[in-house]
């Protein structure tokens, strides 16, 4: 276990050290939420402070841990993996790792962007946000999971990584009440779409922490429950395509 | 129980066969080298012993564990150092072995100053401050070895060790891997550079297309070839060297013999320490004056020659 928390701890720190994509999340991510939403709260006619950092804060959450699928396809390509293959700790356990990894590196990183939300939060969404902050690494992993996935898909190709990544983000957060509430999606998707957003973890996520962390309702178990329920199948597949990938590898050579 | 033993080992990769059902042992603390040229089944046997990869028939066991069937105990028990380096881009040399020093189980009030022992050692000390993606080819490479110097693994398994290192940075890590070997590692090394497998090995195998050719002592190897001796003699001017060639031709253990100038021959014996005092009482008797004798052995790159046909040291890999 030390082991997994291990080399957990160094694929943590390997997104950190990626200066230019640090550069560029909290660039795009800052001037979102005090350009875009501060001076857009003036302009219309609901808090949209209050409607749109939380959907900043996802889509950091999201955009970080779909950054460990990167990371797994970089060393794929480096032949890190190999190196990984011959280290006193089990297959599932490297699976393990990155997925940890990856979970934590997006919980920190939208961490990081709530703490500067704070700043002009009550004090009780505090509380709040530590209460949803577990729920919210569970989705990170999940997340973490559909990046896996890609890498293993994507193989050596490095540019179909990034092409599936950027589909996936694009259906994912369209489909999500991450940047529209739900009563707009309902005007303009069929039922069966407005079903599919309403489930998506990401909306779940965005509403949560609209709900709790800037609104100040009190907690309530059932949203986070569905929350887990939502990311646990996600976290699993992707374990299960990295195991995949893997196992090609040490038969193949490659993937 | 042998520290490392494959019996019928197979290894396809689609339609290659890199191994050949290879039967291979290796014992405990000895040092032995693989020899072969590229694509002769080096890298993939050590992969498969360092559980990357996963044999397509046949066992291979490392210790008393199997490979396939305990992955995580063979990985407890042996360390690789990969032919090409496998660093974390973003991480300076020290944060790399400081990594695998932890994970491979060495103790934290020893790591710190094993680190500053090999990194200074190998020459890496000024470098420790770089990124990996910014350390040369040589740096990168002294880097991977300094991995198991640091882990000191029961079975240490090196693939090229010193390729892309200059001359003074071979002979050290040369001698920290003898180092290793005195401390009670066994040792495994694929390389294709004479020079290492004389220095380091007990014992070679030649490895040919997937095959183990030969497995013996670099000493006894050499024994074996016919003609493999090559002593070269010069004489004093104005010697008979017609009559003296034809006669020099009809001593025991004489191979061939080639004038090389004026004076001057060629031979190659089956074993110099036999037939150069022959030599000499000929001369004696002719009373011919030596002015010089060179005796020089062959060397590994003829031994795998004269087991598999082909020469090892290819312009591109010598």
């Amino acid at each position: 276990m030390l082991r997994v928390l291990r080399l957990a701890r160094n694929d943590f720190s390997y997104f950190f050290r990626t200066k230019w994509l640090m550069a560029i999340l909290l660039s795009l991510n800052l001037s979102d939420m005090l350009v875009v939403a501060l001076v857009y709260r003036k302009l219309m006619t609901f808090d949209y402070f209050q409607f749109f950092v939380p959907a900043v804060i996802i889509m950091g959450l999201f955009v970080a841990a779909l950054d460990t699928g990167r990371r797994i396809w970089l060393a794929i390509r480096e032949g890190v993996i190999h190196y990984y293959l011959s280290l006193p700790i089990s297959t599932i356990g490297i699976v393990c790792a990155y997925l940890l990894a990856g979970g934590l590196a997006a919980v920190v990183y939208s961490g990081s962007l709530l703490l500067i939300a704070l700043i002009v939060l009550p004090a009780h969404a505090v509380w709040n946000t530590l209460v949803l902050f577990p729920f919210l690494f569970v989705l990170a992993m999940g997340l973490a999971g559909i990046a896996a996935t890609l890498a293993a898909l994507a193989s050596t190709h490095g540019e179909f990584f990034f092409a599936y990544q950027q589909i996936v983000q694009i259906v994912l957060l369209t489909l999500s009440t991450v940047f529209y509430p739900i009563d707009v999606i309902r005007q303009y998707l069929p039922d069966f779409l407005v079903r599919i957003v309403s489930a998506n973890p990401l909306s779940l996520a965005a509403d949560a922490m609209r709900k709790y962390t800037f609104a100040g309702f009190p907690i309530e178990p059932w949203p986070l429950t569905t929350l887990l329920l939502a990311s646990l199948p996600f976290t699993i597949i992707g374990a299960l395509a990295y195991l995949a990938a893997l196992h090609t590898i040490q038969v193949k050579g490659k993937l | 129980m042998y520290a490392v033993e494959t019996q019928n080992l197979t290894k396809r990769y689609g339609k290659t066969q890199a191994l050949k059902g290879l039967d291979f042992m290796l014992d405990s603390e000895e040092i032995m080298v693989l020899l072969g040229p590229n694509g002769s089944g080096k890298t993939t046997l050590l992969l498969i012993l360092a559980t990357v990869l996963k044999p397509t028939s046949g066992t291979a066991k490392v210790g008393s564990y199997d490979v396939t069937k305990q992955p995580t105990k063979v990985r407890q028990v042996l360390g690789i150092s990969f032919q090409e380096a496998r660093g974390f881009w973003r991480h300076k040399p020290a944060e790399i072995l400081r990594f695998h020093a932890a994970i491979c189980g060495v103790p934290k009030s020893r790591r710190d100053t094993a680190i500053e022992e090999i990194l200074k050692d190998l020459e890496l000390w000024e470098a420790r401050n770089k990124l990996f993606m910014h350390l040369s080819g040589g740096q990168a490479k002294r880097l991977e070895v300094s991995k198991l110097l640091i882990q000191r693994p029961k079975l240490a398994i090196f693939d090229e060790p010193s390729s892309q290192v200059d001359l003074r940075g071979k002979r050290k890590i040369w001698e920290q891997i003898r180092k290793l070997r005195e401390e009670g590692s066994t040792i495994l090394i694929a390389t294709n550079e004479v020079r290492e497998a004389e220095y380091l090995a007990d014992r070679v195998t030649i490895l040919d297309q997937g095959k183990s050719v030969t497995c013996d002592s670099v000493k006894n190897l050499k024994d074996e070839i016919t003609g493999g001796d090559i002593v070269e003699l010069e004489l004093e001017p104005g010697t008979d060297s017609a009559r003296l060639q034809e006669e020099l031709k009809q001593i025991q253990g004489t191979v061939s013999l080639v004038s090389g100038g004026e004076n001057r021959y060629k031979a190659h014996v089956s074993i110099a320490e036999a037939w150069v005092p022959k030599m000499t009482n000929l001369c004696f008797k002719r009373k011919t004056r030596l002015l010089s004798v060179r005796v020089t052995e062959p060397s590994l790159d003829d031994v795998f020659l004269h087991f598999t046909g082909k020469a090892l040291e290819t312009p591109k890999n010598a």
